[in-house]
């Protein structure tokens, strides 16, 4: 296992160093955003190799550390370069605004997520509903979309409460963990899909 | 037992969380305690600029909007060092540690001047770049000893951790806590808001002792 360990530690190691041997080249900001962001990726590999159930704990706080961080430097990025908020107001293609497709396949994946149900789940649905709302330009409330995904956040840490109280109740506090986060999830997901740089309050 | 801090005073074991206080840990905690209290209860001040040759100086005018969000800013630094110094898991330090990191920047960031951001933005690239390791770093930790309490570091009783996992911890650590990046760069300093800057400072002091304390006890 320690020999497994050590040549993926040695390809993800040597992918680095190439990533910041382009690094070192780069002089565009824009692009050594980028760049570290595939360095970032790349080294998640490192947690990933552990190949344990702790690697999965591990590699979610790290991967949304470098999500915050890359949120971050772009909208430092954008008030350094001076670059303002365009609305836009969903896909302009004639194909995908009339036909049914995208509603089937939103149905499907929104389907098949809940059936998955859990964090994949959620991201399953909600790219669902992603497709559905960037094929039709809903102008909705989304407020209401948020206060959803905001108690079934609550559901998802009472839930976790329960396992460290009340460990006799598990298969409660899992249930409530998987529907809150599916459901959470699946809202953020979606508002990713609908909140195209609007300026929202 | 491995005691680089002190004896510890309390250990705290609640499902995946580990606290625990040394004298040494208690006291940085306290330190940031104190900073942080004080951020929260100064005045910011307004930078002045003197003309060379003359008396003439000018203040510089800062909106209120952009103060609250330093402070805001500033008092989450102040909360992740404390988390830094008190948490007995490498990977909670880690976490805490790049929290640290962009808190920094924020601080930094809210600052509408050009020059300030384009700081900003290049030491977030650094901050960007040392959460490889870092997290890197506790990953090889959790491999090679098969665990990431700092405890059970202390008992002795584990395999040695090797020397990558260690350089790559510190390596994360200087590259988040900004420090001697930060210290070569004018650009930062002359960002106006006195009391929020320094946090800066301190919490990359704080993890810096933190992360020493952490490389000698395995």
């Amino acid at each position: 296992m320690w020999g497994q360990y050590s040549y993926g530690l040695f390809v993800v190691m040597a992918a680095a160093v190439i990533a910041f041997f382009a690094l070192s080249k780069e002089r565009d900001d824009l692009h050594k955003l980028l760049l570290l962001d595939l360095v970032e990726i790349v080294g998640l590999g490192v947690i990933a190799l552990l190949g344990t159930d702790l690697a999965e704990a591990l590699i979610l706080p790290g991967l949304t550390v470098g999500i915050a961080e890359l949120l971050a430097l772009s909208q430092i990025y954008c008030t350094k370069e001076g670059i303002r908020d365009i609305p836009v107001r969903g896909l302009n293609i004639e194909v995908i605004a009339k036909a049914d497709a995208p509603l089937i396949i939103s149905l499907f994946l929104v389907v098949y997520g809940m059936i998955l149900s859990g964090f994949t789940g959620g991201a399953v649905a909600g790219l669902g509903l992603v497709i559905l709302f960037i094929s039709r330009s809903y102008r909705e409330d989304l407020n209401l979309l948020e206060m959803a995904s905001g108690i079934s956040w609550a559901l998802w840490i009472f839930a976790f409460f329960v396992f460290m109280f009340l460990p006799q109740y598990w298969f409660v506090a899992l249930m409530g963990a998987a529907i809150g986060i599916l459901l959470k999830v699946t809202v953020k997901m979606s508002l990713v899909g609908t909140m195209w740089g609007e300026q929202h309050d | 037992m491995i005691n680089i801090g002190g004896i510890p005073y309390y250990i705290l074991e609640f499902g995946d969380e580990l606290v625990y206080f040394t004298p040494y840990t208690l006291t940085l905690f306290l330190l940031a305690l104190t900073f942080t209290v004080l951020v929260i209860i100064s005045r910011p001040e307004k930078q002045v600029d003197i003309a060379f040759g003359g008396d003439a100086y000018r203040t510089k005018e800062i909106s209120l909007s952009e103060m609250r969000f330093r402070r805001f800013m500033a008092i989450a630094c102040g909360l992740a060092s404390m988390g830094a110094m008190v948490t007995g898991d490498i990977f909670n330090f880690a976490l805490f540690t790049a929290m640290v990191g962009i808190t920094n920047v924020g601080i930094v960031a809210a600052v509408k001047s050009p020059h300030v951001q384009n700081a900003a933005y290049q030491y977030g690239l650094v901050a960007l770049a040392a959460t490889i390791p870092l997290f890197a770093g506790a990953a090889v930790y959790a491999a090679a000893i098969g665990s990431l309490s700092m405890i059970e570091l202390m008992k002795g009783t584990l395999p040695a951790v090797p020397l990558i996992a260690k350089a790559m911890l510190v390596i994360g650590v200087i590259g988040e806590g900004m420090a001697p990046f930060y210290a070569a760069k004018a650009e930062m300093f002359r960002a106006p808001g006195a009391p929020y800057v320094i946090m800066c400072s301190l919490s990359s002091l704080l993890i810096f002792l933190r992360v020493v304390e952490i490389v000698m006890l395995g």
